[in-house]
């Protein structure tokens, strides 16, 4: 009787953990196996990049990564790129963090309306708005400047960190700042002494995730900067009239700098899902 | 409040030092051309080595929204523009400074007058010049029909070849550039209706018209099917998946310089009414914004010099307009391609059409007449002539609007080109 009744809770048991651990090995494919064939294709030479099938081995020929090393301008794109990433990210968050702050704590006339019109900033696609935003930067000399540019991408990055904030804030209650209320902090204080600690992981999450849309694009970057361009501005638009094997060096180029960045934040981007960091 | 003053200490501190460090001495030549990481690597270091000039690359659609915001802004960065004719022809000529008096221009009569934009004096100068021509792997050379000479050969021949090398590896692989990015517009406006009906917008409808796109789905139905994805014939040449296909000479050029001994390039098939085939132009001009005209119009002669243009052949695979003794040492690309337009031109059929003109930035939705005739006609499999008369009034309504008279080989019209 009793080898009846095990017999299929662990049979259940089993079936489960199968399910989860091919689950897990799914997930983890989906994203390291691309990476791994841009590794390799980009460490291949050009017969091999054209031939199949693909080989699992590199073969480390460093004939296409070389050919970028040498074309000039790269190292001034990939210190634009993070410049204005950096400073995306600063100003998204200086912007976006009072105003979620504000969303989550006070009731005003407009509220829902205001929670609406923020997301209108990606509304309108960038081709569209690009024109009249360079020709006002033309006038004004910001036009060429990577301030200027990170300026536009913080339009961009706004309704995120708005969203994202507001809704780090309501996870945050009230009685824990009127507790610092009465025990002698000013609003200002009780924010930067009780709130601010609680939320810095999730803040740095939503900076993270405007540093992300900073680095990805490149129509506004294309037409705003000249000579400070960024690396997406530099890189894409030309590669992908580019040969295969010089796509696959040009997209590793493109792509590792952001995961050095990703890896070494991935503890706050935990903390913004509530897994780690307590 | 300290982390904040940090913050905004931090962010104006980046916005002086960025702000500090913009000079402005080279000339910008803003181009949609050479835009392969090699060639821009090429242009910058040979083409343009020694003069002082910043070479950029860029997207269609970056490249004219800045050009535009200078041009609205009254002033700008862009010293000299490189593009195609058609970019150019889009354009109000009033934006481009008059380039007639430079005392450079094309050995190409034609080509100088298409520069005129209509206009009495050249807008653009001609910089360098291409066409479409057919490449093939060695391989699907044994399997051409008996009796076809591949320099001469005709459509029926072709989708014949085609067919005879699906029957004999079990795949499609003639290949087509009917990719987002692919040129096929300029195959139906330069290639198979010109060899069909002699012309391309006087007999767009025509019942030899309904013949050409009959053909067009014979040849389809031995064709790689994944071609409505390929946009760059060279790679689907190198991996081997396409064994035989049509695209413009510096998008098969990587094929021949990898490997040269694998490949041959030969002419554009003919219709009944001979080989129709198309140039590629590509100019420079001066937009009225640029800093530095006299700079400017100096990168301008220097692109024009023999030893230049022999220089961007290297570069881009992009013929001189001038003329030049071409040296012996050029890369295999470059001889294939050579080779194959000279026979072209030189053929008893040939039937050389000239580009769109006069359609101004109509020039989009006159290439999306054909590309949807393609993809109703021949992806779709709707009814040719119904199509035909359905797109018709599209392309009148276009020719009507800009007004641009007929262009070969149409005969030429008064007015704006008749539909027929």
């Amino acid at each position: 009787m009793t080898t009846v009744d095990t017999n299929p809770g662990t049979d259940t048991r089993k079936a489960g953990r199968f399910v989860y651990i091919s689950a897990v090995v799914l997930l983890c494919a989906w994203v390291i196996v691309p990476l791994y064939f841009l590794l390799i294709n980009t460490l291949s030479s050009p017969d091999t990049v054209n031939s199949f099938p693909k080989a699992f081995v590199p073969e480390f020929d460093l004939g296409s990564l070389s050919f970028f090393a040498s074309f000039a301008g790269m190292l001034t794109a990939l210190k634009n790129s993070v410049l204005v990433a950096g400073m995306t990210m600063i100003m998204s968050i200086v912007v976006g963090a009072p105003a979620g702050y504000a969303l989550s704590r006070f009731d005003f006339r407009g509220k829902e309306l205001f929670r609406l019109l923020i997301l209108l900033t990606r509304a309108f696609p960038l081709p569209l708005l690009a024109l009249p935003l360079a020709v006002m930067f033309i006038r004004t000399g910001l036009d060429d400047t990577v301030f200027g540019l990170a300026l536009v991408h913080t339009t961009l990055a706004i309704p995120f960190a708005v969203l994202i904030t507001f809704s780090l804030f309501s996870g945050i209650p009230l009685e824990l700042e009127e507790a610092a209320w009465t025990l002698g902090c000013t609003r200002l204080t009780a924010f930067t002494k009780v709130v601010l600690p609680l939320i810095l992981p999730g803040i740095t999450a939503s900076a993270i995730f405007a540093f992300v849309i900073s680095w990805n694009e490149v129509f506004a970057a294309a037409v705003l900067t000249i000579e400070n361009r960024t690396l997406t501005a530099f890189l894409l638009q030309n590669l992908d009239t580019s040969p295969l094997h010089l796509k696959f060096a040009g997209g590793f180029i493109l792509v590792v700098p952001a995961l050095i960045f990703i890896f070494a934040v991935r503890k706050y981007l935990f903390a913004m899902w509530g897994i780690a960091n307590r | 409040m300290k982390f904040k003053t940090k913050l905004a200490g931090a962010v104006s501190g980046i916005a002086i030092f960025v702000s500090a460090g913009v000079a402005q001495a080279e000339t910008l030549f803003w181009s949609t051309q050479a835009k392969p990481v090699e060639e821009a690597q090429a242009m910058r270091e040979q083409v343009l080595a020694g003069q002082d000039v910043d070479y950029q690359p860029n997207d269609g659609g970056p490249w004219l929204t800045r050009l535009n915001a200078e041009l609205q802004a009254g002033s700008g960065t862009i010293g000299v523009l490189g593009a195609l004719h058609g970019d150019f022809s889009a354009m109000n000529p009033d934006d481009l400074v008059d380039l007639g008096d430079l005392g450079v221009g094309s050995a190409s009569a034609t080509f100088n007058e298409l520069a005129k934009l209509g206009t009495d004096s050249a807008q653009y100068i001609p910089w360098m010049q291409a066409s479409y021509i057919m490449a093939a792997n060695k391989k699907a050379l044994e399997h051409l029909p008996e009796g076809a000479d591949i320099n001469a050969l005709t459509y029926d021949q072709l989708i014949a070849w085609a067919g005879n090398v699906q029957a004999a590896t079990g795949d499609a692989k003639f290949g087509f550039p009917a990719g987002p990015k692919g040129l096929k517009h300029r195959f139906f406006q330069g290639y198979l209706y010109p060899s069909y009906t002699n012309g391309v917008v006087r007999t767009f409808a025509s019942d030899e018209a309904v013949t050409a796109w009959e053909k067009m789905r014979e040849l389809w139905a031995v064709t790689n099917p994944a071609s409505t994805n390929f946009s760059f014939l060279q790679e689907q040449l190198l991996s081997e998946d396409v064994w035989i296909a049509f695209d413009h000479t510096s998008r098969l050029a990587q094929a021949f310089n990898e490997r040269p001994d694998d490949f041959v390039a030969f002419p554009a098939p003919a219709g009944p009414t001979g080989r129709g085939f198309m140039p590629v132009i590509a100019g420079v001009a001066i937009p009225r914004t640029a800093p530095d005209m006299d700079a400017a119009k100096a990168v301008v002669q220097h692109l024009l010099k023999p030893e230049t243009q022999i220089a961007t052949l290297r570069a881009t695979n992009f013929f001189p307009v001038v003329d030049v003794a071409l040296p012996d040492d050029l890369p295999p690309a470059v001889q294939a391609a050579g080779d194959a337009v000279a026979k072209m031109s030189a053929s008893a059929d040939a039937n050389p059409g000239l580009l769109p003109a006069g359609l101004g930035d109509k020039g989009g939705d006159f290439n999306r007449v054909f590309v949807d005739a393609f993809e109703r006609i021949v992806l779709a499999g709707q009814d040719i002539r119904a199509v035909l008369d359905d797109q018709k009034t599209r392309l009148q309504a276009i020719m009507d609007e800009t007004g641009a008279p007929c262009w070969a080989p149409d005969a030429p019209s008064d007015g704006a080109c008749p539909v027929e």
